[in-house]
């Protein structure tokens, strides 16, 4: 009891770190409708990023947090400038996915170059504290990382349902030509959206830093997971993605728990294809 | 279609032409790596030919490893040299690729005319530069090649192609070996063992050789738990090993597996009371570094450590020499060159058919002929002709070669076992903090 108990706390904890990743992919994906696939290595910058800021201008990873998630921002929007926005013209799905998988080559291979292969770590005085709640241990970093991301979603949500650019985000999502044609600036729209997502990324890598390594290829894992996680979640729904990255936590601690860890990554693809084909199903049907 | 063909001929005919000249001028540059191990050379001097990575992702490695090999010329130049004669080191340069490797053993051989050749790093490129060893009978000792199939039934005709290391294989064994003796020190019999590894070859290697030796050892192992590589978590795993709980866990990760792992055990409330590693992540530098105190009490494989009983003194001289500690690769390759030493000095002459003979003929036995004690963790070399291992045939290896236990203590590596080999004694039950 006590262990399926811990399972599920670590289920919804890791899930925590798929959502925030899920939520970054599913923001971009929702309006500009191209799939992110430097995700991961945008939370491997966000990762660096916060590993300078302690390790250079001592600051604590979590005072950091505004910080990275403002620089990554910027760095989403110069990166939608230059490179995506021109790219959105040619309307070629291959150019977008051949410039972001070549753009995370690029960040991962310049990470290499900066800093080594060498893996990397931040140890504050905190990060190996462990809370217990009755019989469940939680680790202090994990606790407070999840407390940000509900923080985190719930701001979103509410931003983008109430303030004026929040429904201008939505409606580009819903129809950029209707949208372009009521007043509103698109390619603004575009900038914010990609600098959103990426400072989600770097949210999360932010937070990862505390018990997890540094290095060039840190983000591989979950930004695959982040895929799964939109598709999932359905395309552009912020809640969608909070509960699929939750739910996908869960699974993957619950198979290893009555199945095997050593099955737990092949069960949750497999559930992902079969979600993918039920659903492709039920629209067919409804067609 | 014949049109076509011509048009095409010129280009192709060129294209050939510019890789041989791209390929001519790739080796002149190689031998310009040629460097002479003295300069006050009397009289014709005795080759050692050497092939290990000098360029690309693994030439760190070879630096440490030829690091050990000059150690050694030095020491044995500045005492007269073998039967009078100086010894030289060519270097070749396999650049961690085994076409690469071959061609550097034929350049070595037939160009250089090297009377002996040390290699490699990567057991595929020592396969291969064996194969060019036999070919042209010159002797050749692996000091770190530790794929067992070297040495297997395949390879029986290689009779120039020495093992100085213990094989992968032994490694595991030596794991369980310190198991088994701990109970010496802590008191406490090792019954159980869960295996904590990776999906890949390394982890299926670990959990093969471990239940090839277990029940020898009066082991049982209680569960295999294992992760894909670069795993985002791994809680659900320490959950499994928790629920086992095993008397000692044994593992094979690569260093962020390692840390997540050491991490993860905390969060997760769970102490095993032991944790045997078989080196890989767990003695990258960074590991320490990473994990801070939670790393103590982490033990793991070393084939050398700076505080060995024979190997602290030759470490002090080495770290004033070259600004670091001796590793498990200096310490072998230094050995192997004391070996070559000695073999030529028993053959009375470099002619590589009586090389051959002494070295399967020598036994080595506490300490060198006029140098010092073996500083690795056994006390003799002899090279087994054939014998049996888990129940196949082996030829030619150092059957007597074993790694050293070594355990996280207050942030430094200790050796804990052979305990003939160490002065610090096992912290038990592994503190974790």
């Amino acid at each position: 009891m006590d262990v399926l108990l811990q399972a599920i706390v670590n289920g919804i904890l890791l899930g925590g770190f798929y959502a925030l990743m899920g939520m970054g992919q599913n923001i971009i994906f929702g309006v500009m409708k191209i799939v992110n696939f430097c995700h991961g290595e945008m939370l491997m910058v966000g990762m660096y990023l916060t590993y300078m800021l302690y390790t250079y201008a001592g600051i604590d990873p979590y005072l950091a947090l505004p910080l990275v998630a403002i620089i990554m921002f910027l760095l989403g929007a110069v990166i939608q400038h230059t490179l995506i926005t021109p790219s959105l013209k040619t309307k070629s799905f291959t150019n977008l996915l051949f410039l972001t998988v070549g753009l995370g080559l690029l960040l991962s291979n310049g990470a290499l170059v900066l800093f080594g292969s060498d893996y990397k770590s931040i140890r504050t005085s905190y990060s190996q504290t462990n809370i217990m709640l009755g019989p469940v241990s939680v680790a202090l970093p994990k606790l407070i990382s999840f407390l940000v991301l509900i923080v985190v979603t719930i701001a979103l949500f509410t931003f983008l349902k109430y303030s004026t650019t929040g429904k201008q985000i939505r409606a580009v999502s819903q129809n950029p030509v209707g949208a372009e044609v009521c007043g509103i600036n698109v390619r603004r729209i575009y900038l914010l959206t990609y600098g959103l997502g990426v400072a989600l990324a770097g949210i999360a890598g932010c937070l990862l830093t505390q018990f997890y390594s540094i290095y060039p290829t840190a983000g591989a894992s979950f930004g695959f997971r982040a895929l799964i996680v939109v598709v999932v979640g359905g395309l552009g729904s912020i809640p969608g993605a909070f509960f699929a990255g939750i739910l996908l936590g869960l699974l993957e601690q619950m198979s290893a728990l009555f199945i095997s860890p050593s099955y737990s990554d092949m069960i949750v693809f497999i559930t992902f294809i079969v979600i993918l084909v039920v659903r492709q199903l039920l629209i067919m049907r409804r067609k | 279609m014949k049109k076509l063909f011509k048009a095409i001929l010129p280009f192709a005919l060129a294209a050939t032409m510019f890789a041989g000249c791209a390929g001519g001028g790739n080796q002149e540059s190689a031998s310009g790596t040629t460097e002479s191990g003295t300069t006050e050379a009397s009289g014709e001097t005795i080759k050692i030919g050497t092939i290990y990575a000098m360029s690309g992702d693994k030439a760190a490695i070879g630096e440490n490893i030829l690091r050990g090999i000059d150690f050694a010329v030095e020491e044995i130049n500045s005492q007269g040299g073998v039967n009078g004669r100086m010894l030289e080191v060519v270097r070749g340069d396999h650049a961690g690729d085994a076409a690469t490797g071959k061609s550097e053993a034929e350049r070595l051989i037939t160009q250089e005319h090297v009377d002996v050749m040390m290699g490699c790093h990567m057991s595929t490129v020592t396969e291969v530069v064996a194969q060019v060893c036999q070919q042209y009978g010159v002797p050749m000792i692996t000091a770190i090649s530790t794929l067992d199939k070297l040495s297997d039934e395949e390879h029986k005709a290689y009779d120039y192609f020495f093992r100085l290391c213990p094989l992968n294989s032994v490694y595991v064994e030596d794991m369980l070996k310190y198991l088994k003796d701990s109970s010496q020190q802590t008191g406490e019999e090792i019954k159980t063992v869960a295996i904590f590894t990776d999906k890949a070859a390394i982890g299926q290697e670990l959990i093969r050789c471990v239940n090839l030796f277990a029940a020898d050892y009066g082991l049982e192992v209680v569960g295999e738990v294992d992760y894909s590589g670069g795993a985002a978590d791994l809680s659900a795993q320490v959950l499994a090993l928790k629920q086992m709980n095993p008397d000692a866990i044994l593992c094979d990760s690569y260093v962020s597996d390692a840390t997540l792992f050491i991490n993860t055990l905390k969060e997760q409330n769970y102490k095993p009371k032991m944790i045997v590693a078989k080196a890989n992540g767990f003695t990258d530098p960074s590991f320490i570094t990473n994990l801070g105190s939670a790393a103590n009490g982490v033990a793991s494989v070393v084939e050398f450590n700076s505080d060995l009983t024979n190997g602290s003194e030759i470490n002090k001289e080495f770290k004033d020499k070259f600004g670091v500690d001796m590793n498990g690769h200096s310490a072998e390759s230094y050995t192997v060159v004391w070996l070559f030493k000695a073999a030529i000095e028993k053959a009375g002459s470099t002619d590589g058919e009586a090389v051959k003979k002494a070295l399967s003929e020598l036994v080595i036995d506490g300490a060198f002929e006029g140098g010092r004690n073996i500083v690795l963790p056994y006390s003799k070399i002899d090279f087994e002709d054939e014998y049996d291992l888990a129940g196949s045939k082996h030829y030619r290896d150092n059957t007597s070669a074993s790694v050293a236990i070594a355990q996280i203590q207050d942030g430094a590596w200790k050796t804990v076992w052979p305990f003939e080999f160490s002065s610090a004694k096992i912290q038990f039950p592994a503190p974790l903090e």
